[in-house]
């Protein structure tokens, strides 16, 4: 060693300028160096190189965050290893590095000096506690450290951390601990007391510190709190238990933090001393270091302890509903802590509902999904929660599912059909479940809770697509059931062959036996009369070939009815539906049957009364009443000439209005039968065959049918605004033609209350009175006497002008009206329409006659 | 002096450099010299760390001089 004293006196000489002109200072100093290098220093580091080097560049990083110093480091230290002058390269470095930290240290020492030296059983450590009292350092020194001073002067030490870090443990399972405690004053608003002793204590900041970290007791509590209250109170509902699990499962990873945490401090506190200051400080707990590590729990927690405030106030689905509104959340941890907490929580929710779903069990023991009774909905007890907006519905885009909707337009409607179908379905399960119940039900059963699995809420694709199969299938099964069990085909047909008139020869006869009674007002009609009509008709027609069950449905039935309606206005034939089959013969539909039957009634009533009519005008009219007019050798009555020569152009015109209006009606009569009714029934009966879709397609296709055929046996217009311009054209029409008729020729039975005033009022009538005038004159010329001579010429003339002027305006009216119809027609947005207007107005009838009085106008 | 010694000479420089810029980035507060003598005692198998406490302890001794010096002057 004694080669190193000239280094030593040059070293002394470099740092102690005072030295070099005092001899024995220099001597004192050199003796105090040599002794220092004799000592024991440093002896018991063993670093490597990389350790070393490794150690430096992480100070490096505390100082300047940047990095631009540790790297310019590293690669200084790469370069000095290329370096080839050094043997001792290491210990080079390691001299620089313990000659920096002690620098550093000495600042470190002024900031904590309430805290104990961490490397305090070094023997550096008292050169360490240098008091800086160089005016070169005085200019450094910050506030913190002048704060230390104050302190040191007022005789404060703070508390040493561990010990904090120790009782922050404790507060954060919300127990007190020995330096802070919680202030058990309030009941519910815990606020944390800490200790006033002036040997402990603790710093502003520190405390707010702990003040951070003990939330998370606090919100413990509560959590613990509501799960042990939950756990023992009765009658907690499904959803309420499996939050309470969920929430336990969240205590227990707590507690397992905490338990980690534990082991850290116990881990450092009972670490040697020897352990370099460096790794302690790596290693060692801290409350901002704490802080750090429950930050994610404390966001954990508090979820946890808005969900069991939640829990409080509401119940059941509600809850579910409640928790499920925090999933849309922008912040990742929080979506995804809400989305695990549900998966458990909904469990139960989906449990229930698969059950209803697979197999119509609604089974809820602790009523929580069915909140409310609604009274409206009658036979449906509860109401689903769904079904309160912003609800749990809103997951799922199916409306089919008749539970959930998704997308957020059209809730209402969405749901309203929704909750129809559910209405439904629930009204299937009442009514029909006792009939399905049979082995082929069963076999359905077993494939649904094949394709479905179980529920959850994480998969909510899944479940809309089981929701799916399942409807599917049971639908299916379903319309299996109605074509199969319910003969829902026959009564269909039966509809269309009753109500629609498809039974011709039993429209017949209906019409045949029920037209007296029919002309009589409405008052005097009773319906066990228009019953065994009904009776009488079906027994004459192939209509009793038919099954009983439907024969039995049939019925005959008065509408109400005002005063002066006659019973044409009045009646109906009438269908009966009983439960399973009016899902699809919904109220509604027979509603549209009725207004069907009701208007093709009327065109079979127009028809009869022309067919009698024309009758009458060719056959009878002309076997009696133009009887003297063929034989002009016996016609020697003026009177009788005078009628014949008169009249038969009459005749001859009112003939042809006549075979104008049968043309219209048999017209019309085709198109609905064969354009709008067969046609229509023949696309329904091709989906029936086809034995595809469910219920829902079924009653589709039979509103679509229905719909179809009433707009076009109504002429409906597309256009709104004009919807029943033609309908009631049509009705005019068939008024024209009634009044026609009346003034024409009418049946004796029709006018029996009036016989006598309607023996002058109409054509045929007075035709008939004229020719047995006539008779009665030829036969006072032959000398037979068959009664007193009426002379009633000049009164029956004027009754002749006013029948005839009737006629005419009768006939003109009718068809000007068909010339309007037949024009609209021409130009109805519907093609079947426009080919009725066609054949109407067969190669251009009318409009070559609108032509021809547009000529004679002008 | 021969072309080894030379290249000796430089690289030795070249080193100390390095050491310096080392102690600069360190702040160690050693000029140079003083870098040089040290490193010169820890290749002769100096302890580095037990150097580094006399270099700090040194320095104590020598604020402490200047500061006395400093208030002679002024009692002066």
């Amino acid at each position: 060693m004694a080669s190193s004293i000239p280094h030593i006196e040059s070293l002394v000489y470099a740092c102690v300028p005072l030295a070099r002109t005092d001899e024995s200072l220099k001597n004192e100093l050199v003796a105090h160096c040599q002794d220092i290098l004799k000592s024991h220093i440093g002896h018991t580091t063993e670093m490597n190189y990389s350790q070393l080097v490794d150690v430096i560049k992480r100070r490096l990083l505390q100082l300047s965050p940047n990095g631009a110093s540790a790297s310019k480091f590293s690669n200084l230290v790469m370069r000095l290893v290329d370096q080839p002058v050094l043997t001792k390269k290491q210990e080079a470095v390691q001299f620089l590095s313990t000659l920096s930290t002690l620098n550093t240290h000495q600042s470190a020492s002024i900031t904590m000096p309430g805290l104990p030296r961490p490397s305090s059983g070094r023997p550096v450590a008292p050169t360490t506690h240098v008091e800086p009292s160089a005016g070169d350092w005085e200019t450094t020194l910050s506030n913190a450290a002048r704060l230390a001073e104050f302190r040191a002067q007022r005789g404060v030490a703070l508390l040493n951390e561990s010990l904090l870090v120790r009782d922050t443990l404790y507060l954060m399972q919300g127990i007190s601990g020995k330096y802070v405690r919680f202030a058990i004053s309030q009941a519910s608003e815990k606020t944390l007391v800490f200790t006033s002793d002036s040997k402990a204590a603790i710093s502003p900041s520190t405390q707010a510190l702990v003040h951070r970290l003990a939330e998370l007791g606090y919100l413990y509590s509560r959590i613990d709190a509501f799960v042990r209250e939950r756990e023992n109170a009765p009658g907690v509902g499904m959803i309420e238990q499996s939050l309470c699990h969920y929430l336990q499962t969240q205590l227990t990873e707590y507690y397992r933090l905490i338990a980690v945490l534990e082991t850290q401090l116990s881990s450092t506190r009972s670490s040697t001393n020897r352990i370099p200051d460096i790794s302690k400080e790596e290693t060692g707990m801290s409350l901002r270091r704490l802080d750090v590590w429950v930050n994610e729990w404390r966001l954990r927690m508090r979820m946890m302890s808005v969900c069991v405030e939640g829990a409080r106030d509401s119940h059941g689905g509600a809850l579910v509903n409640l928790i499920h509104s925090y999933t849309d959340n922008g912040d990742p941890f929080v979506r995804k802590f809400t989305h695990e907490l549900l998966e458990e929580v909904s469990r139960p929710f989906f449990a229930t509902l698969h059950k209803w779903l697979f197999s119509g069990e609604l089974y809820d023991p602790f009523e929580e999904f069915f909140v409310t009774a609604d009274s409206s909905l009658g036979h449906i007890p509860y109401v689903h929660p769904s079904s309160l907006p912003g609800g749990i519905n809103q997951l799922s885009g199916d409306p089919n599912s008749g539970l959930f909707n998704q997308d957020g337009e059209d809730i209402s409607g969405l749901h309203e059909s929704g909750q129809k179908l559910w209405e439904t379905k629930y009204r299937f399960r009442k009514d029909m479940l006792p009939f399905c119940m049979d082995s082929d039900w069963v076999a359905t059963r077993e494939k649904m809770s094949n394709t479905s699995g179980s529920l959850s809420y994480g998969d909510i694709a899944g479940l809309e697509k089981s929701i799916d199969a399942a409807y599917q299938l049971a639908s299916h099964r379903l319309f299996e059931v109605f074509i199969d069990k319910f003969k829902l085909l026959d009564h269909l047909s039966a509809l269309k062959n009753f109500l629609l008139l498809g039974h011709g020869d039993f429209a017949d006869q209906l019409m045949e036996t029920l037209a007296p009674s029919l002309t009589r007002p409405a008052n005097t009609l009773y319906r066990h009369n228009l019953t065994a009509n009904l009776e009488t008709a079906i027994r004459s027609s192939n209509a009793q070939r038919d099954s009983v069950d439907v024969l039995r449905r049939l019925d005959a039935r008065i509408l109400e009815y005002s005063h002066g309606e006659i019973g044409w206005d009045v009646f109906t034939l009438e269908y009966k539906v009983n439960a399973p089959i009016d899902t699809v013969l919904d109220h509604e539909a027979m509603e549209k049957y009725l207004k069907l039957f009701k208007h093709l009634w009327q065109m079979k009533r127009i028809q009869r009364a022309l067919d009698k009519g024309w009758m009458r005008v060719t056959g009878d009219a002309r076997s009696f009443i133009h009887l003297p007019g063929q034989y002009p050798y016996l016609s020697s009555c003026k009177s009788a000439e005078l009628c014949h020569a008169e009249l038969e152009p009459e005749w001859h015109k009112i003939r042809i209005v006549m075979t104008e209006m049968i043309h219209f009606i048999r017209q019309l009569e085709a198109y609905c039968r064969l354009e709008v009714i067969e046609c229509s029934w023949k696309v329904l009966i091709d989906f029936l065959n086809k034995k595809e879709g469910d219920l829902d397609a079924l009653i589709d296709a039979h509103r679509t049918y229905l719909d179809r055929t009433i707009k076009k046996v109504h002429l409906w217009h597309s256009k709104p605004g004009k919807e029943e311009v033609l309908l009631r054209q049509l009705l005019e029409i068939f008024g024209h033609i009634l009044q026609f008729r009346e003034a024409t020729v009418r049946t004796i039975y029709e006018s029996v209350s009036t016989q006598l005033t309607a023996r002058q009022d109409n054509f045929y009538n007075y035709c008939l009175s004229r020719s047995a005038l006539k008779d009665q004159a030829m036969d006072a010329e032959r000398g037979v006497y068959t009664g007193a001579p009426q002379d009633a010429g000049a009164e029956s003339e004027d009754a002749l002008s006013g029948v005839l002027d009737r006629v005419r305006e009768f006939g003109a009216a009718f068809s000007d009206r068909v010339q309007t119809l037949v024009h609209h027609l021409q130009v109805h947005p519907d093609l079947d329409c426009r080919f009725l207007g066609i054949r109407l107005s067969f190669s251009d009838y009318y409009r070559v006659k609108k032509e021809q009085q547009a000529g004679q106008k002008s | 002096m021969s072309t080894k010694e030379a290249d000796r000479n430089s690289s030795a420089q070249q080193t100390l450099d390095i050491l310096y810029e080392i102690s600069q980035l360190l702040n160690t507060q050693l000029d140079k010299a003083t870098l040089a003598t040290c490193i010169g005692m820890i290749e002769n198998g100096v302890n580095p760390e037990a150097l580094a406490a006399v270099i700090q302890e040194l320095r104590r001794e020598g604020a402490h001089s200047t500061g006395q010096s400093t208030t002679a002057s002024h009692a002066r």
